[in-house]
């Protein structure tokens, strides 16, 4: 029998708005267009600052300047926001939750891996230049990781708990369990979480620098994948405790204790984080109908991360895809890009393909979706795993589904 | 809503004057810090492996160092603590280094920016503690240390599991200095509980009220705290284990964006 998630124990969070902007367009309905069509969002690096052989993914509209009132906040990822958070019907649901329970009631945690660094980046040439910093140059209003939630805030007005979290390519997947917790501690009754990472030379050059940056278009699971492709986004979601269509259902924490920048080769911090996200849930692997992969397209990470589907799941037990060929590798916006489209699988009722997967490697025995296909899913998982051995897998759900 | 309740089992102190939560006790009751006192600097951490010791960063030696002096006396093994690291710019030197490398050569160590990370400290204690928990970074300014003792202490509420809470702020170098200026290293680590019995081992148990920040003030810094250490979050952390010497129910109000928290220590008679 099934259980509605608004009784499970402990209940679901509800998911009633989400937006999203990254390099396939401006919102969610575009993102579920390239998904259905299997699209990619990538293409070879054009970028005038940066000379990296590489291919990118970059947001449309994220080189225009925030309009002149909002001038001092002028960053790449506050762009990215500004963008995501145009979108009508987000801000209405968000001004839906400020009525209900009051703008103190209402937190904010948002993920990033490197902020606005971009801005200071440039700020730096002309310090080292000139001696001086460009005077309209606000390191707190651009580069600060807590500049994002203050910035987001302001827009939409909310005056409760408010956090940047910041564990590499975890941390807007970790954004979701912060918010639960505040959420079942009785602090808050609703949250936004988000994240957004933008293009920047210090990515770009570091993963450069560890040879992880692919000169051919990332190919996740592939036996010719060679490195990521960084794409840019902004997502937010908003998470009520009035169970919705969609919901968090449960999620999964762990650390590696193995290497700064390379993941466990068995994969074990993976597979701790999503065991105790299934468990969470109350739910057995077999219940889960399809997982986002982290799937950057290293030989490391996606061997890693297949050994620990595989322990999880058995061989090809579970459907996995992931959409890094689609949008490119978003690094500190990876877990909210990757959570809506997880949910985006579920609303749709319809596995996400491998845009970019030509020869999937066999010895890594995973059921790779390489077509978007129709099937029924009741919960979904998306993965993601970050620097530091930083692990975070989410359950999401839906009663839609008999 | 009822004030979030924790206890506080254990904690160690890093900065000029403070080697340990002992000087940061006696400089509570004398009204003084002998600044001119400076802790060894942070040693090479003798928990990782010694490929990892030679890449660790200073932060990540404050922060190891720090949290080896909380984990002496903690009642807990170092495998069982989740953790929750709050910051303010957080990598230090490493930022400025970074920044330069890209405006130069445009070449990047692999060490230089697997440092660069806001996790690399959290990251390098799990590795040198064999520590498999979840590990949280959070970073919002001045009010990082407040944000993050919240953070702690909603995380031992629901996971059930006794909290690691490392707050620090590592000394920026020239020209980032200029944008933030923090001009000492500075850290403390708290190992904390919450609703884990009241046979265990603590220092004392403190209570967190969130109220909405309106007209209320947050509490000035003690004077003991120098001047220019008021630039940074984890002074703050230091003000809140002063509660240490104060008279039971002693309050400390620190702000959180538009929220004030009131941090008070519960007295011992329950």
């Amino acid at each position: 029998m099934t259980v509605p998630l608004a009784i499970r124990h402990p209940p679901a969070l509800g998911v009633p708005a989400v937006t999203v902007v990254h390099p396939s367009g401006c919102d969610a309905q575009a993102l579920w267009k390239a998904l259905a069509t299997n699209t990619t969002g990538l293409s070879r690096n054009e970028l005038e600052w940066c000379d990296l052989p590489c291919w990118i993914g970059t947001v449309p509209g994220a080189d225009v300047g925030l309009p002149n009132a909002l001038k001092q906040w002028d960053s790449r990822a506050h762009r990215l926001v500004w963008l995501a958070l145009q979108e009508a019907s987000f801000r209405s649901a968000i001004d839906g939750a400020i009525g209900r329970y009051g703008a103190h009631r209402v937190g904010l945690f948002i993920g990033t891996s490197t902020s606005g660094i971009r801005s200071t980046e440039v700020a730096y040439g002309v310090r080292r230049s000139s001696g001086q910093w460009p005077p309209a140059f606000s390191y707190r209003h651009t580069h600060s990781a807590d500049s994002l939630c203050r910035f987001a805030a302001e827009i939409l007005r909310l005056r409760g708990p408010a956090a940047a979290i910041t564990t590499a390519c975890s941390s807007s997947a970790k954004v979701f369990l912060a918010a639960q917790r505040f959420i079942r501690t009785g602090l808050i009754d609703a949250a936004v979480v988000g994240g957004s990472d933008s293009l920047c030379l210090s990515t770009l050059h570091g993963f450069a620098s560890l040879q992880l940056l692919s000169e051919d278009i990332c190919r996740p699971f592939d036996v010719d994948r060679k490195g990521i492709s960084i794409g840019e986004a902004a997502g937010f979601a908003l998470l009520d405790k009035a169970p919705s269509k969609i919901n968090l259902v449960s999620g999964g924490e762990s650390s590696d204790a193995w290497h700064m920048s390379t993941p466990h080769p068995e994969g074990v911090g993976a597979r701790q984080a999503m065991v105790q996200a299934i468990t969470a849930a109350g739910l057995t692997p077999a219940e889960i109908g399809y997982v986002n992969a982290h799937g950057t397209g290293t030989p490391a990470n996606d061997g890693s991360e297949a050994a620990a589907l595989r322990d999880v799941f058995g061989p090809l037990g579970v459907p996995v895809s992931s959409t890094k060929g689609l949008t490119g590798h978003t690094l500190g916006a990876a877990g909210i890009v990757e959570a809506i489209v997880t949910m985006l699988a579920l609303e749709h009722q319809t596995l996400p393909g491998s845009p970019t997967l030509a020869s999937p490697d066999s010895t890594l025995g995973l059921d790779t979706v390489l077509q978007p296909r129709a099937e029924r899913i009741r919960f979904a998982m998306s993965n993601n795993f970050g620097f530091g051995g930083s692990n975070c897998s989410l359950v999401f759900g839906t009663d839609g589904v008999q | 809503m009822s004030p979030l309740s924790f206890d506080l089992h254990s904690a160690g102190v890093l900065a000029p004057g403070l080697s340990c939560l002992d000087d940061l006790r006696a400089a509570c009751r004398s009204g003084q810090l002998h600044e001119a006192v400076q802790p060894a600097a942070a040693p090479s951490p003798d928990v990782l492996p010694a490929n990892e010791r030679r890449r660790a960063s200073q932060v990540v030696r404050l922060t190891l160092a720090c949290i080896e002096q909380a984990l002496t006396s903690s009642p807990f093994e170092a495998d069982s603590l989740r953790c929750v690291f709050a910051t303010d710019e957080g990598t230090g030197e490493i930022c400025q280094q970074m920044l330069h490398a890209l405006d130069t050569s445009r070449q990047m160590s692999q060490l230089l920016f697997s440092n660069s990370v806001l996790n690399a400290p959290s990251g390098y204690f799990s590795i040198g503690y064999r520590n498999r928990q979840s590990a949280t970074v959070i970073s919002v300014g001045l009010e990082s240390f407040a944000a993050g003792l919240v953070f702690a202490a909603t995380e031992a509420w629901s996971a059930g599991q006794p909290v690691l809470l490392v707050s620090y702020d590592p000394r920026m170098t020239p020209p980032m200095d200029e944008l933030l200026p923090i001009t000492v290293s500075t850290a403390s680590a708290w190992v904390i509980s919450a609703g884990m019995g009241q046979q265990l081992p603590k220092l004392a148990s403190f209570s967190i009220d969130v109220v909405e920040a309106g007209n209320i003030r947050p509490t000035s810094l003690p004077s003991w705290i120098p001047t220019a250490w008021t630039g940074q979050g984890s002074s703050c952390a230091f003000a809140a284990l002063g509660l240490l010497e104060e008279q039971e129910t002693a309050e400390l109000r620190l702000r959180w964006n538009e929220l004030m928290l009131h941090v008070r220590r519960k007295s011992d008679r329950g």
